[in-house]
C-alpha cells in the first residue's frame, strides 16, 4: 500500500479534527497505520495469549447503537462468541448500566435474518460489483440517516462534499427536537447538560426521559440519585401515561395538545401567586398572564388544584427542572419557566462541545422526515444513501414516501435486517452488527466532558460477507474520491489514525487504554448560555373537549420499531399495559364506555390518512379525550418475528404541525374511533391490574421517608 | 315392581333362602361362558378409548405438557383430579368386602366380588395418573426408594411420595385381598371348566380342596386382610388428600381435607357399585342374587354417605365464611361465582341435592332410575375434584398468575382413556373370574335359612341333590 | 447405632437452636437481595437481562398468552389507586407501582418440602436450588409457591428459541434445560460460584461486590442490591439491619414501623430473602 502525499489540513479534516483540530493534532504529522500492522491477529488456541483461558470470560469495551443514545458497554467474550452486554463502568454516561435494548444487542447480533450478502435490484452481488455501482450513481446523493456522530458522521460529511454536497437528512420518529430548538433559541445551547440528581423537583411535559427521550439510562440513573434522600418530586403531564409519568408523584393527565397551554398556566400561577419575576421577557410575561387557570381547564381538563399545585411544588422544592418535549411552544414555555425559576446554571448546565466540531452528534427530527418526502417527491433527489433509519415505516401516508422513495434515481441501503426501506433500494450493503464493526460516538446529552466512545469488535464476523458500517464508508469514500481515504485499508486503520490524532498520541499503550475505556476524552471548548431574551410564546388549540384525538407514544422496547425483529422485545412486556406481541389502543374506561367497547374489543381508528383497527386497552392513566396505539408494531417487512400489530405512524397527521417548522405533531386531532365487532383476549403479563388487598408493592408517604432517610 | 302392596318374597328378602347351592353356581359359571357380540362391542370400544389415552400420552411424551393447556398457574389439572377420583371409587370395594364383613352384613355377598374388582381397577386406573403428569415421564421410578448409586432417595417429606408408597401398599392389599377371597371360587371353576380356563383356575387356585384346616386358615386370612385393609383404605385417601391438605394454597389447606376425601371416595364408591349393580344384574341375570333388597340396602347406605360428605363440605365452606384469610374466601366466592361456577354448582347439585332421590322409594326400586341417578352422582364426584383443583391454582395468592384455564384435547383423551382402560379390564374380569362370590353367597343362603328353619333336615330337603345330615357350608358341583 | 442418634440428636439441636437465633448461624453465606421499589422504574432491563445470562426461552405469543412463558424475572405493573393521601379514583395521579418479582429464595420455602424427589432444596448459602436433572417433573412445587415465580418447561422451546446461529450466544455457564423440568431465578448462581472460587483463587475471603447478579448489573437506577446477609460489611446486610427487617419471623417488630422495607406474603411464614423497599409518594 503506497504511502501518497496529500495535504495535511484536508488530511486531518478527514480524520474529523477539522480546522480548529489542526493545532491539537500534535507538533507532527501523524504516521498512519499500515494494512499489515492494522490487520486483526489470529490467535491460534495451541499457544494463546495469557489472558485467553477457555471458561473464563475475557470482557471488551464498546458501545452500544440500539438506540442513539451511545452508551458504552463491556461485552463478555468466551471462545470467541460475545455472550452478553453489561454497562461499562468506565464512561460517565452509564457508567456501568444498560438498558433492555442494550441487553438484547446479543439477539439482534446472532439474528438468523441479518442480511449476509450485498444485492443489486435483488440478486445477490459481490462486494466489488455493488461498490463500483455506488461509485457509478452515487455523485450528489443525500443522506438519509438517524442520529449520527463520530468519525461516521465526518467520512459521511467528506463523502457529500466530494460528490455534490447532497444534504444530509437525519431522522428520527423518537426525537427531542423540540426541546432542542428550545434550548436553542432561549439558551443558546440545543441539548444543556441536565442535573436531574441535583434537582428536587423535576417537571416533566411530554418528556418520557426515564424511557425513550433523551439518554434514557443516564436519565435513569440520575433519577436513582434524585430519590435518594432528601427526595426530589417528579411530576408529570401528559395525555397518555409514558414510564416517566408511571413513577410520578403527580401525574397530570391534559388533553392531547393542550400541553404548552398547561405549561403557560402553571407560568401564571408563578407569577401571580408566586411572584416568579418575568423581567425581561415582557411577551413571555403578557403570554402567561393571559393563560388564566380556568382557561387552562376549559384547553387541557387541567384543574386549577392540579395546577397550583405544580407551581407550588417547583417553588418549595428548588432547584427544579422542566422538561418539556410534547411540542415546541410546550418547550419554549417551558425553557423560559426554568430560566425564571433559576433552574439555569444550576440544573441546566451549559453542555460541552468538542472542538473537533465534525464528530459532534447530528440529531434525527420528523423536521427531516418531513422534508426527505417533499424534497423527494419533488424531484429534487437524483440519489441516496439510507442507513440507520426506515422512512417507508416511519412516514405518514400523507407523506406519499413510497412514491418520494420511486422518485429517487438511484438508492444504496446499508443496513444490517431488512425492512420496507430497503426492499424499495436498488443496492443494499449487509452491514455487520455494531459489536463485530468499529467506530466512534459522541452520546447526545452525556453530560460528560468531551468523551467519545469508541465501538470495537467483539468477536469476528457472524456472517462473512458483511462489512462494518465503517469500512463501507470508508470504501463509498473512497470511490468518490474523497482526499486522504487512500491510505487506509479498513476503518480500523483510519480509526485508530483518527483517535490517535485526536489524543495526541500514536503510542501504542495509549490506544490500548483507549480500548479498554471504551473512550477516549478529546479537547473540548468550554460553552456558554446566551443571555435570555425575550420570545413570544404561544399555544395551539388541542381538539374540542370531548373529540377523540390519537397520540403515538414511543415505549422503551420497540422504541420506534427498530427492536420489532427481535423476539426479546417484542416478548419483554410494554412496561404501561404489560401486554407483549401485538397492538393495542389504550383509552381511559370511560372513553371506553362512551364507545361501547371494553378491553380486547378492536376498535378501528379513522382520520385523514387512513385508518388501523386494534384492541382496546383500558386504564385510568390516560386523558378521556385521548387514545394512545404505541409505535413500534405494524411492520410489513420486517423478518419473521415482526409480523403482528398495527403501525399508527401511517394515520398520523401529515401536513407539518405546530406551524413553525415542518415537525410533524406528536398527536392527531380529531379522530373518528369506531368498534368493528371483534374481541381478542390481549395477550399481557397479567390480566390483573390491582393488587388485590395483599401487601406487594406498598407505598409510604415522602415525608415519612425523609425522616428516615430510608434507602438502601 | 313398583306396587309396593303386594311385594313378592324375592322383593322383601336379600335373597331367596331357597336357592340351591348348586343353582347359584350354574348361574354365576354361566356368567362367565363365551361372551355375546355385544361383550366384545365393548371390549373393542374401551380398547379404543383406551387406544386414545396411548396416542395422547405419546404426544405428550414427545411434545411436552404443554398441549396440555396446563401453565404457570395452573401445574395441575385434569390429571389430578381423575387421580383422585379413581382413587375414590376403589373404597368401593373396602367398603363393601371390609368394613361390611367386619359389621356382619351379610347382605353385602352377592356383591362384594365386583366391588372388590372394581376397586383394583380402579386402582390400576389411578396409578396411570401419577406417571401420566409427570414432566419427564420416563424417570418416574426415581420416587422408589431404592439403592441409587448416588446415594440420593427420594424426599420422604413430599406427600407425593406418601402417595406412592400408599398407593402401592393399597394396590398390593387389593390384590392380595381379591385373590385370595377368590380361591375358593377358582375351585369351583377349576372343576366345573376345561382347556385352557381349567389350566388356569387349577393354578390359581392353589389346591384349594376346601377341607376344615383349609377353610379355617382361610377365615382367618381373609379376616385379617380386611382388618389390614380399612385402614389402608382410610390412610391410602387421606395421603392423596395431603397432596392438597399439605399445600399452602388458599382453598387446599384445610384440616377436614383427610376426612373428606375419604367420605368422598366411599360416596362415589357406593355411586359407581350402583352403577356396576344395575349393569351386571341385567347383563347376567343375576336378578336373584343380586336383589332389590340389597339395592336398596346400598342406596340407603349411599344417602347416609352422601350427607356426611354434604356436611364435611358445608363444613369447609362455614369454616372459611367465619375465619379472617382473605384468599380462601375469594377462592370459594370465585368457586360459586366465578368461571367455573357452572361446574361448582352441578357438584352441588349432583353430590347434594341428587342423593335425596334415594330417599324415594320408587326410585330406590327402580334399576333405570337407579342407573343414571349413580352415574350422575359420580358425574358430581368427579367435578368436585376438580372443583378441588382448579380454582384454587386459577387464583391462588398473587394477582398476576390469576388466571382461568379449561381443559385441551390430550387432558380429555387421557381421561376418557383412563374409562377405556378401566372398562377394558373390568371386562375381561368379569369373564374370566366370577363377579359374583359364589361361596359367600352360599353362606348366605346358609344362615338365612338356619334363622329361618328350626329344623335343618327340613332346610336340606329342600336343597335337592345334597347328600348327607351335616352338610357342609361350600359344596362343589352338584346334580 | 449411638452414633446415629448422637447424630440426629445433634442435628436437631442445631436446627432449634439456630432458629431462634434467627437462623441459620452455621451457614456460611446467606445471599438476599434488596429491591428500592421507589427507584425501580419499570423499565424491565433486569428481565431481559436474565433471559440473556441465563439462557431463558422466549416462546412466543400464543405461548405466553397460554401462560407457559420462562420469565424467570417479571415486572409487574398495579394501579391501585389512590395509595396514600387522597385523590381522584378516575385518574392514576400518583402512577403505577411496580414490582420486579423472581424466586425469592424462601428460608422456609413451601417449594422444597413438597418436591416426591429432593430436587429442590435449600443450600448452605441459603439459595433455593433447582437440580434440572433431578426434576422429574411432577410441578408440586410450582403449586405451592404462592408467587407463582417457577417456570415449567411445558415444550422444549430451544430450536424455536434459539435458532442458528442465536444458540451461540447461550451462555455456556449456564445450563439450557429440557423438556419436563423445572426452573426458576437462581440468584445467578453461575456468579456467586465464580465469585467464590475467585476468592478462593486469591485466596481471601468473599468481598462485597465479587458476586452480582445480571439483574442488579444492569439495572440503571441502582434499585436492585444483592450481597451476603452474614457478611455485616455487606451493604446488604446493612441494608437489612437499617430497614429493621429480621429473617425468621413472620411478623416484624419494628423500633420504626415507618422504615419503609417489608417482604412479600410474610405472613405465610414462608420467610422470603427479597427486602422490598417501600414506594414513596409525595402527596
Amino acid at each position: 500500500m503506497s504511502k501518497t502525499k496529500i495535504d495535511r489540513r484536508n488530511f486531518l479534516k478527514v480524520l474529523g479534527l477539522g480546522t480548529a483540530g489542526a493545532a491539537m493534532a500534535g507538533c507532527d504529522m501523524p504516521s498512519y497505520v499500515t494494512s499489515e500492522e492494522g490487520a486483526e491477529k489470529i490467535y491460534s488456541y495451541l499457544a494463546p495469549e495469557e489472558y485467553m483461558i477457555p471458561g473464563i470470560g475475557v470482557w471488551y469495551a464498546s458501545t452500544c447503537q440500539q438506540c442513539p443514545a451511545s452508551c458504552g458497554v463491556h461485552g463478555r467474550v468466551r471462545e470467541g462468541r460475545v455472550l452478553k452486554l453489561e454497562g461499562n463502568p468506565d464512561t460517565t454516561v452509564n457508567a456501568g448500566k444498560i438498558c433492555q435494548m442494550g441487553q438484547a444487542s446479543i439477539q439482534a447480533h446472532f439474528h438468523p435474518e441479518r442480511l449476509q450478502n450485498p444485492t443489486i435490484n435483488g440478486k445477490d452481488a459481490t462486494w466489488d460489483e455493488a461498490l463500483a455501482l455506488v461509485k457509478e450513481k452515487t455523485g450528489n446523493a443525500a443522506w438519509v440517516t438517524g442520529t449520527v456522530s463520530g468519525h461516521q458522521r465526518v467520512l459521511m460529511d467528506a463523502h457529500r462534499q466530494a460528490s455534490g454536497n447532497g444534504r444530509h437528512y437525519a431522522i428520527e420518529a423518537v426525537n427531542a427536537r423540540a426541546w432542542e430548538d428550545a434550548s436553542a433559541t432561549l439558551l443558546g445551547d440545543s441539548n444543556p447538560n441536565l442535573h436531574i440528581d441535583k434537582a428536587r423537583a423535576v417537571l416533566t411535559i411530554g418528556a418520557d426521559f426515564l424511557g425513550t427521550w433523551g439518554n434514557p439510562v443516564k436519565s435513569m440513573r440520575d433519577y436513582g440519585n434524585f430519590r435518594n434522600a432528601p427526595r426530589g418530586v417528579l411530576m408529570a403531564i401528559e395525555p397518555a401515561m409514558s414510564m416517566t409519568g408511571a413513577n410520578a408523584d403527580t401525574w397530570v393527565a391534559a388533553r392531547p395538545g393542550s400541553e404548552a397551554a398547561v405549561v403557560l398556566g402553571i407560568g401564571h400561577v408563578l407569577i401571580t401567586k408566586h411572584g416568579v419575576s418575568a423581567a425581561g421577557m415582557p411577551s413571555a410575561a403578557a403570554a402567561f398572564a393571559a393563560m388564566t387557570p380556568a382557561r387552562v381547564l376549559e384547553l387541557s381538563g387541567v384543574s386549577t388544584a392540579q395546577l397550583t399545585k405544580i407551581a407550588d411544588t417547583l417553588m418549595s422544592n428548588s432547584p427544579s427542572l422542566i422538561l418539556a418535549n410534547a411540542s415546541h411552544a410546550a418547550a419554549k414555555a417551558a425553557q423560559v419557566l426554568n430560566l425564571m425559576l433559576g433552574n439555569v446554571g444550576q440544573t441546566l448546565t451549559p453542555s460541552t462541545a468538542l472542538a473537533a466540531n465534525g464528530l459532534a452528534p447530528l440529531t434525527g427530527s420528523s423536521k427531516d422526515l418531513v422534508e426527505f418526502a417533499m424534497d423527494a417527491n419533488a424531484g429534487k433527489i437524483g440519489a441516496a444513501f439510507i442507513t440507520g433509519t426506515n422512512p417507508s415505516f416511519l412516514a405518514p401516508k400523507g407523506l406519499d414516501m413510497a412514491a418520494a422513495l420511486s422518485k429517487i434515481g438511484f438508492k444504496v441501503a446499508i443496513a444490517d435486517f431488512a425492512d420496507e426501506t430497503t426492499k424499495s433500494c436498488d443496492v443494499v450493503l449487509p452491514m455487520s452488527s455494531p459489536l463485530e464493526a468499529w467506530g466512534t460516538h459522541v452520546p447526545v446529552n452525556g453530560g460528560a466532558s468531551g468523551d467519545i466512545h469508541i465501538q470495537q469488535p467483539l468477536m469476528e464476523n457472524v456472517y462473512a460477507n458483511t462489512r462494518g458500517f465503517g469500512d463501507i464508508l470508508l470504501s463509498v469514500g473512497q470511490g468518490a474520491g474523497v482526499e486522504g481515504l487512500g491510505a487506509f485499508e479498513d476503518y480500523y486503520g483510519y480509526l485508530r489514525t483518527a483517535v490517535s490524532a485526536l489524543i495526541g498520541s500514536d503510542m501504542e499503550g495509549d490506544w490500548n487504554k483507549a480500548l479498554q475505556a471504551g473512550k477516549v476524552t478529546a479537547a473540548t471548548i468550554p460553552m456558554a448560555f446566551k443571555a435570555g431574551e425575550d420570545v413570544a410564546l404561544g399555544f395551539s388549540e388541542p381538539a374540542a373537549a370531548g373529540t377523540l384525538s390519537l397520540v403515538t407514544s414511543a415505549r422503551q422496547g420497540l422504541y420506534d420499531g427498530r427492536h420489532a425483529n427481535l423476539p426479546w422485545m417484542q416478548e419483554a412486556p410494554d412496561q404501561i399495559s404489560k401486554a407483549v406481541w401485538d397492538s393495542w389502543a389504550e383509552m381511559h374506561p370511560a372513553t371506553a364506555a362512551k364507545l361501547g367497547v371494553k378491553d380486547g374489543d378492536y376498535v378501528s381508528i379513522n382520520t385523514a390518512n387512513g385508518a388501523i383497527s386494534t384492541r382496546v386497552f383500558t386504564y385510568k392513566g390516560m386523558h378521556p379525550d385521548a387514545v394512545n396505539v404505541p409505535m413500534g408494531r405494524g411492520h410489513t417487512d420486517y423478518g419473521t418475528y415482526a409480523t403482528n400489530g398495527v403501525n399508527p405512524l401511517t394515520i398520523m397527521d401529515a401536513s407539518p404541525g405546530d406551524r413553525q417548522t415542518t415537525e410533524l405533531l406528536s398527536s392527531n386531532l380529531a379522530v373518528q374511533v369506531s368498534p368493528t365487532g371483534e374481541n381478542r383476549h390481549l395477550v399481557r403479563l397479567m390480566d390483573v391490574d390491582s393488587q388485590h388487598g395483599r401487601k406487594l408493592v406498598a407505598t409510604i408517604t415522602a415525608d415519612q421517608f425523609d425522616r428516615n432517610q430510608g434507602g438502601a | 315392581m313398583s306396587d309396593t302392596k303386594h311385594l313378592t318374597i324375592e322383593q322383601t328378602k336379600d335373597i331367596d333362602e331357597n336357592i340351591a347351592w348348586a343353582k347359584i353356581n350354574t348361574d354365576v359359571l354361566r356368567s362367565m361362558q363365551n361372551p355375546r357380540k355385544g361383550y366384545w362391542v365393548a371390549l373393542a370400544f374401551s380398547m379404543c378409548l383406551f387406544g386414545v389415552m396411548i396416542f395422547a400420552e405419546v404426544w405428550q411424551y414427545n411434545y411436552g405438557m404443554g398441549d396440555a393447556l396446563l401453565n404457570t398457574s395452573h401445574m395441575w389439572d385434569l390429571y389430578i383430579s381423575t387421580f383422585v377420583f379413581w382413587i375414590g371409587m376403589s373404597h368401593s370395594g373396602t367398603l363393601l368386602s371390609a368394613i361390611l364383613h367386619l359389621v356382619h352384613a351379610d347382605w353385602r355377598k352377592p356383591i362384594y366380588r365386583f366391588a372388590e374388582a372394581m376397586t383394583t381397577f380402579s386402582l390400576m386406573t389411578a396409578g396411570l395418573f401419577p406417571v401420566i403428569h409427570l414432566g419427564r415421564v420416563w424417570n418416574f421410578y426415581w420416587v422408589m426408594p431404592y439403592m441409587s448409586d448416588r446415594g440420593i432417595w427420594p424426599n420422604f417429606r413430599s406427600p407425593l411420595i406418601w402417595d406412592a408408597f400408599a398407593i402401592t401398599a393399597y394396590l398390593t392389599s387389593s390384590v392380595l385381598f381379591l385373590y385370595i377371597g377368590m380361591i375358593p371360587d377358582l375351585a369351583i371353576c377349576r372343576d366345573n371348566t376345561t382347556g385352557w380356563r381349567k389350566t388356569l383356575y387349577t393354578f390359581l387356585s392353589l389346591g384349594w380342596r376346601g377341607d376344615d384346616a383349609q377353610w379355617r386358615h382361610f377365615r382367618f386370612t381373609y379376616l385379617m386382610i380386611a382388618c389390614l385393609l380399612i385402614p389402608l383404605a382410610v390412610s391410602v385417601h387421606s395421603i392423596v388428600a395431603m397432596d392438597f391438605a399439605m399445600a399452602i394454597m388458599p382453598g387446599w389447606h384445610v384440616t377436614t381435607f383427610p376426612p373428606y376425601f375419604v367420605a368422598g371416595a366411599l360416596y362415589s364408591g357406593c355411586a359407581a357399585i350402583m352403577t356396576l349393580f344395575v349393569l351386571l344384574r341385567y347383563f347376567f341375570r343375576f336378578e336373584e342374587y343380586m336383589t332389590m333388597p340389597i339395592m336398596d340396602k346400598v342406596c340407603k347406605l349411599t344417602f347416609v354417605i352422601a350427607m356426611v360428605w354434604t356436611y364435611l363440605n358445608l363444613i369447609e365452606f362455614a369454616s372459611v365464611w367465619y375465619g379472617h384469610d382473605i384468599p380462601s374466601k375469594e377462592v370459594l366466592m370465585a368457586k360459586a361465582f366465578g368461571p367455573y361456577s357452572i361446574f361448582f354448582w352441578g357438584m352441588m347439585v349432583f353430590g347434594s341435592v341428587l342423593p335425596f332421590t334415594l330417599l324415594i322409594r320408587a326410585v330406590r326400586h327402580n334399576m333405570f332410575a337407579i342407573f343414571f341417578v349413580s352415574i350422575f352422582l359420580n358425574v358430581g364426584m368427579f367435578l368436585e375434584r376438580w372443583m378441588i383443583v382448579t380454582p384454587t391454582l386459577s387464583l391462588g395468592y398473587h394477582p398476576q398468575a390469576f388466571n382461568v384455564m379449561w381443559p385441551g384435547w390430550v387432558e380429555w383423551a387421557m381421561v376418557g382413556g383412563s374409562f377405556g382402560w378401566f372398562g377394558m379390564l373390568f371386562l375381561m374380569f368379569v369373564k374370566i373370574f366370577p363377579c359374583v362370590s359364589m361361596y359367600e353367597v352360599k353362606e348366605m343362603v346358609y344362615h338365612r335359612k338356619r334363622t329361618t328353619y328350626a329344623d335343618v333336615d327340613e332346610m336340606m330337603e329342600l336343597h335337592s341333590g345334597v347328600p348327607g345330615p351335616e352338610p357342609k357350608p361350600q359344596q362343589t358341583g352338584g346334580s | 447405632m449411638p452414633s446415629l442418634l448422637g447424630n440426629v440428636f445433634q442435628s436437631w439441636a442445631k436446627y432449634s437452636k439456630g432458629n431462634e437465633q434467627g437462623g441459620f448461624h452455621d451457614y456460611e453465606h446467606m445471599y438476599s437481595m434488596s429491591i428500592d421499589l421507589d427507584k425501580c422504574t419499570g423499565c424491565n432491563a433486569c428481565s431481559t437481562a436474565c433471559y440473556a445470562e441465563n439462557n431463558l426461552a422466549w416462546v412466543g405469543e400464543e405461548k405466553f398468552g397460554a401462560r407457559q412463558a420462562m420469565n424467570w424475572m417479571r415486572v409487574e405493573r398495579y394501579f391501585d389507586e389512590p395509595d396514600v393521601g387522597e385523590g381522584s379514583s378516575d385518574s392514576l395521579e400518583r402512577g403505577a407501582s411496580f414490582l420486579p418479582m423472581m424466586c425469592q429464595h424462601c428460608n422456609g420455602a413451601p417449594c422444597e418440602p413438597v418436591c416426591p424427589v429432593a430436587a429442590t432444596y435449600h443450600t448452605v448459602d441459603g439459595l433455593n436450588a433447582q437440580i434440572y436433572n433431578r426434576c422429574i417433573g411432577s410441578r408440586y412445587c410450582a403449586n405451592n409457591c404462592p408467587i407463582r415465580v417457577r417456570n415449567f418447561n411445558f415444550y422444549d422451546n430451544a430450536p424455536t428459541a434459539w435458532p442458528a446461529p442465536m444458540d451461540q450466544g447461550l451462555n455456556p455457564d449456564v445450563t439450557v434445560r429440557s423438556l419436563g423440568v423445572m426452573e426458576k431465578c437462581t440468584f445467578c448462581v453461575q456468579r456467586i460460584r465464580a465469585g467464590n472460587d475467585l476468592a478462593k483463587r486469591e485466596g481471601r475471603k468473599l468481598q462485597d461486590g465479587d458476586i452480582v447478579t445480571a439483574c442488579q448489573q444492569t439495572c440503571p437506577t441502582s434499585a436492585i442490591v444483592f450481597g451476603d446477609l452474614l457478611d455485616e460489611a455487606s451493604e446488604i446486610s446493612k441494608a437489612w439491619k437499617r430497614q429493621q427487617v429480621e429473617l425468621g419471623k413472620y411478623k416484624q417488630d419494628k423500633e420504626n414501623p415507618e422504615m419503609r422495607g417489608y417482604r412479600v406474603y410474610e405472613e405465610l411464614n414462608i420467610d422470603t430473602k427479597v427486602l422490598y423497599l417501600e414506594r414513596v409518594r409525595e402527596v
